[in-house]
């Protein structure tokens, strides 16, 4: 029962691509190097976006455009849970749950960003609160991606043949990564410190986490090939 | 070091998925029950120094339980894979379990991640003038309570699906309690018409009879799902019955321990 | 379906007593406003909806005996009952909104207006529910008598549900 894998490795091999958008619109953004302080006055919050709406602008809607472009990759991975020694498709229905709720999160947050920046002259409060709502959006909300590297995982974990889909490690990477997510969900706790949204833990290992994840995710499936398909590329 | 023999049993999915669907739900009941003190909803009629209070007052228990829904809030997704799964198993078209999986994977952003959001930045920025205050509690609570769509249509998907099906996965009663939720959730409309009476988002009949109806239904199909894993036989034909129950743990019901 | 008759009488008294309870709050206020209702209009939903009612029993006993065309007869005549108290009751409903009469003008038209279209929902479920009926009807091999019951409670429970609306809303004074 092998199923047609035709057009997968185009997917992977595109990933860099969008990489170079993500991490140029990454450097383009103002706000991430170094990422914006919580602890700013409204003021100066608004000074920043009316000094910088340009670049705010550029990066926000190349993130927000290709906010989606991670689901190809996502789905390749539920393709290849097909054929993991699993009794019934429960996690693979699990990961497509979540697998576009993710991107409408960060979609969302681009979105508060881009209205901060679209009229930088309203009153200063008003552009602080899109600036909070799309903080805490972008650093929050990892819910969907912490369940994606959970049920990723499990699915690993309970892929027990002689010929596993993914190595073993796969799933204590995706363990790892969740752990590295979590501690951000609890950035509205604090204003200062490593849990703040600027801080080394919500801001840079978060961060590094997802990127990490995708590279190592697309290598993964990248390099291994489904069962009985050795002859296709 | 031995394996837990369930590790073994070919459910095992069903059984973690399962678990996770009990955990979930306890812990969205005792954020917002209990932690964050949003359920009962705040007074739609407050004033701006009245959502200021409301804010002072409901601070730590705010930031520190909807940090926890940020993050484990993803784990919803085990129960509409569960529900989706028992469409599956059912003598009707796959379209009704997609359709199911498609619209409850919408529901989680007015189900949780707006109201997260908005109470979150509220509460972080206690000083925030307090119209805007304002505004972010009346999007944290019109986003959660006047946003049901989705479970009236998700509702009625698994109604007409367990009404048509020949399997006998659900009982034909629970049928019409999806009925009976899908019609208790449309009531929740009203919520963006008044600030005060019955029909406000905290009112009688928008909130109360709502809310009752809303746990009594999960609580019903958290408890059949977990019978539906129990008589999972992985055929295309009818469920069979429950096994009877033997005063030894046969295995089966050392699974059903093991993963609750 | 007894479950569903069981469970959403049970609601409904919920939200009776509800508006019993704000009623009671302020008493001269719903009397005054429940003056404006016409009392002749919701007579006229009432013998429109038992007529439906009535036929949509006809439909089951023909059923029973074996008179399928008769039975699909009846019951697109209940449907047709139904159609006319969806007429009456949008009818109904424009000439209150012109007479100044909206969902949030007043308190007692709050609960009109929720009461009365709660029970619109469950009429337009019941045009859906007499379709699977002719349905079921129409095809030789499709006819069980039990969907066949099972629809017409349905349309019972609509039809008792109105009766309760017409006597706490129209009539109690």
């Amino acid at each position: 029962m092998t199923r047609p894998t035709a057009g997968e490795s185009i997917i992977v091999t595109s990933l860099p691509m969008i990489a170079v958008i993500w991490i140029a619109a990454f450097f383009v953004f103002p706000g991430f190097l170094p990422p914006l302080s919580p602890r700013a006055p409204s003021n100066e919050i608004a000074t920043f976006y009316r000094e910088h709406a340009a670049r705010v602008r550029y990066s926000m809607v190349l993130l927000n455009w290709f906010s989606v472009a991670l689901i190809p990759l996502l789905m390749v991975i539920v393709e290849r849970m097909r054929a993991m020694a699993h009794r019934t498709p429960v996690l693979r229905y699990c990961t497509l749950g979540v697998a576009a709720a993710a991107p409408i999160v960060f979609l969302t947050a681009t979105v508060f960003w881009l209205l901060a920046a679209f009229r930088p002259d309203r009153a200063p409060d008003l552009t602080q609160l899109f600036n909070d709502l799309a903080w805490i959006t972008f650093t929050c909300g990892v819910p969907f991606l912490v369940a994606q590297c959970l049920f990723l995982a499990g699915a690993v974990y309970l892929d027990q043949q002689a010929r596993p889909v993914f190595p073993r490690w796969v799933a204590h990477f995706n363990l790892l990564v969740a752990a590295a997510l979590i501690p951000a969900a609890f950035a509205g706790l604090t204003k200062t410190g490593a849990f703040a949204w600027d801080g080394v833990v919500s801001f840079w290992v978060k961060n590094a986490a997802i990127a990490i994840w995708i590279v190592v995710m697309a290598v993964v499936v990248g390099r291994t090939k489904p069962a009985g398909a050795e002859a296709t590329a | 070091m031995r394996r837990p023999t369930w590790l073994d049993s070919p459910k095992r999915e069903l059984w973690l998925a399962w678990g996770a669907t009990v955990g979930f739900y306890n812990l969205y009941a005792v954020v917002f029950f209990l932690i964050t003190r949003t359920q009962p909803p705040g007074q739609p009629s407050y004033g701006d120094a009245g959502v200021v209070s409301w804010f002072a007052s409901h601070h730590d228990g705010l930031l520190v339980g909807m940090a926890f829904i940020f993050a484990l809030g993803g784990l919803s997704s085990t129960s509409l894979a569960l529900i989706t799964y028992s469409i599956r198993r059912m003598s009707v078209s796959r379209a009704y379990a997609y359709a199911y999986l498609l619209v409850y994977a919408v529901a989680a952003i007015p189900g949780f991640l707006f109201i997260c959001v908005a109470m979150t930045a509220g509460a972080m920025r206690p000083d925030r003038s307090p119209e805007l205050q304002r505004w972010l509690y009346d999007l944290g609570f019109l986003s959660f309570s006047g946003t049901m769509g989705v479970f009236l249509i998700g509702s009625l998907v698994w109604m007409t699906a367990i009404l048509l099906d020949k399997n006998r996965v659900f009982p034909k009663w629970f049928g019409y309690l999806n009925l009976c939720n899908a019609l208790t959730e449309v009531v929740v409309a009203p919520a963006w018409f008044f600030d005060r009476g019955a029909f406000a988002w905290n009112g009688l009949v928008a909130w109360w009879i709502n809310v009752f109806v809303f746990g009594i239904y999960t609580g019903v199909f958290i408890t059949l799902l977990r019978s539906m894993i129990r008589r999972e036989d992985f055929g295309t034909g009818p469920l069979p019955d429950l096994p009877p129950r033997k005063p030894r743990r046969s295995p089966e019901n050392a699974v059903a321990t093991a993963a609750s | 379906m007894w479950f569903f008759v069981l469970f959403e009488s049970m609601i409904f008294t919920a939200y009776f007593g509800v508006y019993l309870y704000h009623r009671g709050q302020h008493e001269t206020a719903f009397l005054a406003a429940q003056s404006h209702l016409d009392l002749g209009l919701g007579v006229l939903d009432t013998i429109a909806l038992l007529a439906s009612s009535w036929a949509v029993a006809r439909s089951v006993q023909a059923a029973r005996s074996g008179r399928y065309d008769a039975a699909r007869r009846d019951a697109l005549l209940t449907a047709g009952f139904g159609g006319v108290f969806a007429v009456l009751k949008v009818v109904e409903w424009v000439h209150q909104v012109h007479a100044g009469n909206t969902f949030t003008s007043q308190e007692f038209f709050q609960f009109y207006f929720f009461l009365t279209a709660i029970h619109f929902i469950h009429l337009l479920i019941g045009f859906v529910v007499i379709g699977v009926l002719v349905r079921q009807l129409s095809g030789v091999e499709r006819r069980n008598q039990e969907t066949v019951e099972t629809c017409a409670t349905y349309w019972h429970t609509v039809d008792f549900l109105w009766v309760l609306i017409f006597a706490l809303v129209y009539v109690v004074r």
